[in-house]
């Protein structure tokens, strides 16, 4: 295979590894990396290895772009579905992602659990509701003995029930959403491994003397 | 007594830090390489280890161009150049001279705060690793 064969197959393995973005968006890196393999390489392509390795393989090469671009939109979005998305590819990356991850999971599940017992209620009357007993206070579908026969356990909100569990899940939702694209915002720059790097005097001793 | 770790381990863990720490600053390095006007990736680079021995591998530096890019901190303007073809060149937006000047803040209070902490660690060790270059001139 020729130089500008394999550069061409690179290419087109990174344009089909590049989904999420519009086409204007991939041609435009796909360009910026031809270019940088022909400035890296000179014309006759020389160093064509030795280019490509650098790259890295085009797969990879292309997920960094993702990785990126969903965490970038997922800070301007509103999408629970595309929070959870960037949350989960931002996990695989380390810790922080991975706490990340935790609060959007925890945030969500929550939200969308009280919605769906205001949903229940209407369905299941006498078992939806939120039960306070001496060591009980549920927000929850009771299965099994039917509430009401243990007289220490009683619902106290009625039809009240579901515009309460209708606040309280729409605020998880929304408070979830904002935390996380709060965090997005905040650790794409302020990013505790850069603190990190100040600890080690890198500045004053020059990142030489780190080797 | 602590227990030294084997020499392999300590050298691995040791390894994955700093490639770690160098990760992480990467944005600054590359907002503060575009400081004094527009460059193009290779370019950047080049500047980049010239001027903070950070050497990246040439894949790393260009989807984080396009992430700077979309958050609004660079913009990106493909110009005819000399070579016969076109070059991506960036330059920073004004909210990316704002972000770098505050990065550059962070860190300088961040290495003043922890520089007297490891102050007596680095001198101990450039004092051992002197005693060994000495004791080797020796042999």
């Amino acid at each position: 295979m020729t130089n500008d064969a394999r550069v061409n197959e690179y290419l087109a393995e990174l344009r089909r590894a590049l989904t999420g973005m519009t086409v204007a968006e991939r041609e435009d890196i796909v360009e910026e990396i031809r270019t940088h393999i022909r400035e890296r390489a000179g014309d006759a392509l020389a160093n064509i290895d030795e280019t490509l390795a650098g790259l890295g393989p085009a797969q990879e090469l292309a997920e960094q772009y993702r990785t990126g671009l969903l965490v970038q939109k997922a800070r301007r979005s509103i999408s629970p579905l595309l929070i959870l998305r960037a949350a989960l590819r931002w996990a695989l990356t380390g810790v922080e992602g991975t706490v990340v991850f935790l609060i959007a999971v925890f945030g969500y599940l929550m939200g969308v659990g009280f919605l769906l017992l205001a949903l229940l209620k209407p369905i299941f009357p006498q078992r939806t509701g939120l039960w306070i007993g001496p060591d009980a206070f549920e927000f929850t579908i009771r299965t099994g003995v039917l509430p009401g026969s243990t007289p220490a356990l009683h619902e106290v909100l009625g039809w009240w029930f579901i515009p309460v569990c209708a606040i309280i899940g729409s605020l998880a939702l929304i408070a979830t959403t904002k935390l996380l694209q709060f965090l997005m915002k905040r650790f794409r720059w302020r990013n505790p491994l850069a603190q990190a790097i100040l600890a080690t005097g890198a500045l004053t001793t020059g990142w030489g003397s780190l080797g | 007594m602590a227990k030294s770790l084997p020499v392999a381990v300590e050298s691995d863990s040791s390894e994955k830090w700093e490639a770690q720490m160098r990760k992480g600053c990467l944005e600054m390095a590359v907002l503060a390489s575009l400081w004094h006007g527009k460059l193009y990736g290779l370019e950047i680079l080049r500047t980049l280890e010239r001027d903070s021995q950070l050497i990246l591998s040439e894949g790393t530096i260009y989807p984080i161009l396009n992430r700077l890019r979309t958050e609004g901190l660079l913009q990106a303007q493909w110009v005819e150049a000399e070579a016969g073809h076109p070059r991506k060149y960036y330059e920073l937006t004004a909210a990316g001279r704002e972000r770098a000047g505050r990065m550059a803040e962070m860190w300088t209070e961040f290495s003043a705060g922890l520089g007297s902490l490891i102050e007596p660690v680095l001198k101990l060790a450039r004092k051992t690793s002197l005693g060994r270059s000495r004791k080797e001139s020796w042999l």
